[in-house]
């Protein structure tokens, strides 16, 4: 049975809660996209794919000083390198992953968050549609993305 | 408000109508309401959209000027194209939502800079995922579709914006690609998208996609006159 448009947006909403936990609410919801041709990726990813009453995949992508910020704002000094960034977006994954799991347990499975930088290794197969949520903070571009198999609309 | 109440205007507003000074496009929304469209039926009508809409029919009805128009358990029925459960047995007319929370605000469309996008792989259309339609998708002929006024009509039905457009994306998820290439249609904004979609395959499978996923016919008024 596929997700309540309620359950989709969930997805959204623990992504957000956990960007404005560290930022003090000061994430800018854009609007969004919907995509036909093409995903969007900015320096970073943290990737995650779904099986079960949901197929298909969501990640954020953001920009390395978008990163930066966040880690920033979360410890206020140390040293910022390529691998606070994975740091960073792995923490994020991470939440959407325990957030999302322990709302649907067993009946929609999350893969292991898989970070990448630029494009990933693997190609991810292009959806018939995608839906890009940009989010924007400090002048800094985040993209949420979600892909869901045609399937999920029966 | 859902985008599904109906309104009209009231005998206050009749009396006041020569005293009453307003923008234009606000006269526009106000005429509109004739007791039988539903809301997002008269903003389509009216061209104004949905988001639009919602704050100016607040501010007629706090005046007094139109008030919700109470429909017979047939005429709802006919509306949503549901069974009618009389034939049925059942004893208890549908629940009609007739309040709900306001729509999310809506941010004002800002560019963005985009990172390049990934290179697509070849898509294989969507497999036909049909629970049978409601009523017939578009037969007769119509200009192009206002790709702005298809979004909100979906989004209002929703009544929260934010789910709304997931909404849609459920609907566009089912709009096979090629008709969506051969139109040269790379996305769709859920704002103020200004793009017309002329191909009548295109136009029918979206018509089609609606009916399914939102189970409802889209309105005449989201096709641009012929």
């Amino acid at each position: 049975m596929p997700l309540h448009e309620r359950d989709i947006h969930y997805f959204i909403e623990v992504t957000l809660a956990y960007l404005n936990k560290i930022t003090g609410n000061e994430i800018v919801v854009r609007d969004p996209t919907i995509e036909f041709q093409s995903l969007v990726f900015s320096a970073y990813t943290g990737l995650i794919h779904l099986k079960g009453d949901a197929e298909g995949f969501v990640y954020l992508t953001a920009s390395q000083q978008f990163l930066h910020q966040l880690h920033a704002a979360r410890h206020n000094r140390g040293r910022f390198s390529e691998e606070s960034s994975r740091d960073v977006m792995s923490d994020i994954a991470g939440t959407i992953v325990h957030n999302v799991s322990k709302r649907f347990g067993t009946g929609l499975t999350l893969s292991e968050p898989r970070i990448f930088s630029t494009v990933p290794d693997d190609p991810i197969e292009m959806p018939p549609a995608v839906f890009v949520q940009p989010l924007l903070w400090r002048k800094e571009h985040a993209y949420f993305v979600m892909g869901l198999s045609s399937a999920e609309t029966a | 408000m859902t985008g599904t109440e109906i309104y009209k205007r009231t005998a206050a507003y009749e009396q006041e109508a020569r005293t009453i000074r307003l923008h234009a496009p606000q006269w526009k929304l106000l005429l509109a309401y004739d007791g039988q469209r539903s809301l997002a039926e008269v903003a389509l009508s009216a061209d104004v959209s949905f988001a639009e809409a919602l704050p100016l029919t607040e501010k007629f009805l706090g005046s007094g000027w139109i008030e919700e128009q109470p429909i017979t358990l047939d005429q709802y029925l006919k509306r949503t194209g549901a069974p009618d459960i009389s034939a049925i047995g059942a004893s208890i007319p549908p629940a009609v939502v007739l309040h709900e929370p306001k729509p999310d605000a809506v941010v004002p469309p800002v560019p963005t800079s985009t990172p390049p996008p990934l290179a697509p792989k070849p898509v294989a259309a969507p497999a036909s995922i049909t629970p049978p339609p409601i009523s017939a998708p578009v037969t007769k002929s119509h200009g192009p579709m206002r790709l702005n006024a298809v979004v909100d009509y979906i989004t209002s039905l929703v009544g929260n914006t934010a789910l709304g457009q997931i909404l849609v994306y459920r609907v566009f998820l089912r709009i096979p690609p090629e008709l969506l290439q051969a139109e040269e249609i790379a996305s769709v904004h859920l704002v103020n998208d200004t793009s017309l979609i002329r191909s009548e395959a295109l136009q029918k499978a979206i018509a089609q996609a609606v009916n399914e996923v939102a189970r409802r016919p889209l309105p005449d008024g989201v096709y641009a006159a012929a």
